[in-house]
């Protein structure tokens, strides 16, 4: 679905040019090895990279031009990926074509050359005083997750089965990895960045192919680099002597997140059976879990299972009166249970079918979700389009699904509720 | 049918009233592959007084029962409408607000026949005593879910100080205790009452032949009975334009306080062209003085009094409207003083220039743009715009010739302190149990 370049060895543009949309689109995507320490470094060299400058010296003078030019979007980010930890920088900006007399795009592009190549250093060093208040900002959004009981809850449990595995391993790192961040590592970071790390950067929107490789080559003149990186992620070796943890907390609701374990992963060659029978489990609102959790005993408002496929694990989550805990945990078993046992209807394989075959064609309409799903699948398949991945659900047979069911292991329990539920126990 | 065409935006919006009252519109995009059908009623969590439709006696409602209403429209005699929109690969999907009810859909394929299910399962509502029974289960949890949402309790806490009246203050979903006396008998009420097509809009965008869809819910249209068209009558109680409570806080288990400084809107009995202007007017007064790149901004952000959850906006219906200034905070005292010495200031001297205005018109103009890449969000402002009588492809022409007069005058409306409130959310003292 992109058109493919290699601007230089390990560096490669994507391009997809479409009048779909208004604004063109574009992200670099920087990949390394996912470790706690660099993605504390690399979470705060992103805010240190978006506060300013060497062009733009305050945060408001960046922010201005950025107005200027018709609110273009401009940002930094860091993400994680199964084993890779992701620091990139995305923009999006209004297309000339639907301003008069207007050359935003270039400007964009010229916008994007200096905040990557120009920083705002002095003597070699980044600005200490906006490295300590960026470090708090880190350490503030990495806290903030205690007041969103959901992601807590889901950090919560993979600390507890995958400790110290890139499962469990955010984004931004944790708080202590990011107070022991310098200003030196930032630097180096920014030169990893500039010279080593593997950089793939695409470009969606009404655009010339030519006018984009010609832009590439006069705004970033990136050199080649040799990074080998991993796709797979170990298998976890280690074992949980634990299946079950219940914390308190002072909230209303009990969370409840559910663990479960396969060997099928995003790059087995069942995934698409994995995907399937997921989406049978708990993906949808004609899925096992919802049916049964919220529509037959009305315990739930929300009751779904999610497919970590670069990890191997299905999560089901749940939000519960803190008293059905156990009941819950039953009702979701044997639902499991059904599909392992062939209970599995030609009803809700062909509706599975057409949820995930809609999902996939539906994130087309977005170009940012158009380039992360090619992002992920070119890992396995560098022509992958949504029609040939579609067809590889048309076949599928209830027994590989039930095949695929009977490999799903629960492994932990993870239970987070107010002091009623601690009371029964 | 009517046609439109938006030269600037090259979009083309086709329109026809059908003689049971219901609008339609179709926006076909080029290039998508999916195709976002909302069916709307006039009809929110705010229209909890009215005479129901052939009676002459004012009803009030329990609390939560446009959005139960919403919950139950889902539930039919042969089961549940989401396994026949999965059946022909559509998402499904509906939402309450303060002041609208939408059903919606998605889908790449079976675009006829997914619009027939969303016509057929809100224009045929099926309530028994046991199924309305079931659903307050799952409703009590959805509830408590957003009782455990600070951000959630915040913005609510800064609308309960604003209004002393006004239902806007009531939680959209209600309370576990209200929605316990609802019944079947209520919800015929209150569907009878608003669910007229007259009182609902069909919003049709995307991958869409518009001549062929809307031959389709002509005739779908004209195959069902309605009543004739009635006007509803609705009661809002009089709000006073001072705040309710002044300041007020509650403890949750958060990491840090989390604060709202909300100022209470006066000039919220308006629709049409006027209200286009002054929303977008007082939208950009906003912006200038309490936006990213305010002086205002950069004090209080290289003070570490705010962090990246800051957030300043205006918003409105008619009836009610507020602004609001919110962060996380270390220190909600220093924060609120400085916003409220901010909004005094501005207000006596306003300090901008014509470039200022150009600056921020300009990034919205922009902003506007990149939304209309999401056909969801057309359609959601779409009806929006068109139940407040404006129209939301007007917006771009309105913000170029919006005056820094018409800016100035929409900040001066927030110098009155009576309308300021300040509602915060403070972490647990800790030495309870630790």
């Amino acid at each position: 679905m992109f058109q493919q370049f290699e601007l230089a060895h390990g560096v490669k543009l994507y391009v997809r040019p479409t009048e779909q949309f208004k604004t063109i689109n574009i992200s670099f995507k920087w990949k390394q090895q996912l470790t706690l320490e660099q993605a504390a470094i690399r979470s705060v060299l992103a805010n240190v990279l978006q506060y300013n400058n060497a062009e733009y010296p305050t945060n408001a003078a960046f922010r201005k031009r950025l107005d200027d030019l018709y609110g273009a979007v401009l940002y930094f980010d860091t993400a994680k990926k199964g084993n890779h930890h992701i620091f990139s920088l995305n923009a999006e900006t209004v297309n000339d074509a639907y301003l008069s007399n207007e050359k935003v795009v270039e400007e964009v592009f010229s916008l994007l050359h200096t905040v990557i190549f120009k920083p705002n250093m002095v003597d070699g060093k980044f600005v200490d005083s906006i490295v300590k208040r960026e470090k708090e900002q880190v350490i503030e959004r990495i806290q903030s997750m205690y007041d969103d009981k959901t992601r807590y809850a889901q950090q919560r449990l993979l600390e507890n089965i995958l400790p110290n595995h890139a499962a469990s391993i955010t984004a931004n790192g944790t708080v202590a990895a990011v107070q022991g961040v310098t200003n030196e590592q930032l630097v180096d970071m920014h030169e990893t960045l500039l010279k080593k790390d593997e950089l793939s950067i695409y470009v969606v929107g009404d655009v010339n192919m030519q006018e984009i490789k010609d832009k590439m080559e006069k705004y970033f003149q990136f050199t080649a680099r040799t990074a080998e990186l991993k796709k797979e992620v170990e298998a976890p070796t280690t074992t949980n002597d634990k299946d079950f943890l219940h914390e308190i907390q002072d909230m209303k609701q009990g969370k409840l997140h559910m663990a479960y374990r396969t060997p099928i992963t995003f790059f087995s060659k069942e995934f698409p059976i994995m995907q399937l029978t997921n989406g049978i489990l708990g993906g949808f609102s004609h899925s096992k879990i919802f049916i049964n959790v919220r529509e037959k005993e009305s315990m739930a408002y929300y009751a779904s299972s999610s497919y970590s496929s670069l990890y191997g694990l299905i999560f089901v989550l749940a939000g519960i009166d803190s008293n059905l805990q156990e009941k819950a945990v039953k009702l979701i078993d044997e639902q499991l249970k059904a599909m392992q046992a062939g209970d599995i209807t030609d009803l809700e394989i062909n509706q599975t079918k057409s949820m995930l075959k809609n999902q996939l064609k539906e994130a087309l309409d977005s170009s940012r979700a158009q380039i992360e799903i090619y992002d992920q699948y070119k890992e396995i398949d560098e022509s992958f389009t949504v029609e040939n991945w579609v067809s590889r659900w048309s076949s599928v047979t209830k027994e590989q699904i039930q095949q695929m069911a009977s490999t799903i292991e629960k492994e932990f329990v993870y239970f987070l509720s107010g002091k009623d539920g601690a009371d029964n126990e | 049918m009517n046609e439109t065409y938006f030269e600037q935006l090259e979009e083309t919006l086709y329109h026809e009233q059908l003689p049971n009252g219901l609008n339609v519109y179709i926006l076909p995009k080029k290039g998508f592959s999916k195709t976002y059908v909302t069916f709307t009623t006039k009809y929110g969590s705010i229209d909890r007084e009215f005479i129901p439709l052939g009676k002459d006696k004012t009803v009030i409602v329990p609390d939560g029962i446009a959005h139960f209403l919403e919950h139950k429209m889902f539930e039919k005699e042969e089961g549940d409408v989401f396994q026949k929109f999965s059946e022909k690969g559509a998402s499904a999907n509906a939402f309450t607000s303060f002041t609208r009810t939408a059903y919606l859909f998605s889908s790449t394929d079976y675009i006829l026949d997914n619009t027939k299910t969303l016509l057929d399962f809100v224009q045929q509502p099926y309530f028994t005593e046991q199924t309305v029974e079931k659903e307050k289960g799952i409703i009590a949890q959805e509830i408590t879910m957003y009782d455990d949402q600070p951000d959630w309790r915040l913005y609510f806490g800064a609308i309960e100080n604003m209004y002393k009246e006004h239902p806007v203050k009531i939680d959209i979903a209600g309370t576990v205790e209200s929605i316990n006396k609802i019944t079947a008998e209520h919800l015929y009420e209150c569907y009878n009452t608003f669910y007229h097509p007259s009182n609902m809009v069909l919003f049709v965008v995307g991958a869409v032949d518009p001549k062929e869809m809307m031959a389709f819910i002509k005739e779908d249209q004209a195959s069902k009975t309605f009543e004739a068209p009635q006007e509803i009558t609705r009661f809002f109680p009089d709000e006073q334009n001072d705040v309710d409570i002044k300041e007020r806080k509650l403890q949750m288990d958060v990491q840090k306080p989390k604060v709202i400084y909300g100022i209470k809107s006066n000039n919220v009995n308006i629709s049409g062209e006027e209200m286009l202007n002054y929303e977008l007017a007082m939208q950009v007064a906003i912006e200038l003085v309490f936006g990213r790149t305010s002086a205002f901004y950069q004090d209080v952000y290289d003070k570490g009094l705010v962090d990246e959850s800051y957030s300043a906006d205006y918003s409105m219906e008619n009836g009610y409207g507020f602004s609001m200034i919110g962060s996380d905070t270390s220190n909600a005292e220093e924060l609120t003083q400085t916003i409220r010495q901010s909004i005094l200031n501005h207000a006596s001297e306003w300090e901008f220039t014509v470039e200022d205005l150009k600056r921020i018109t300009r990034k919205k103009i922009g902003y506007f743009l990149r939304a209309l890449n999401s056909i969801e969000y057309i359609a959601n402002q779409f009806t929006r715009y068109s139940f407040n009588d404006m129209n939301l492809f007007d917006v771009v022409p309105a913000l170029e010739n919006l005056s820094m007069e018409q800016v100035k005058d929409a900040f001066e409306t927030l110098r009155n302190e009576n309308a300021h409130t300040v509602f915060t959310i403070v972490p647990f003292e800790k030495n309870k149990n630790e």
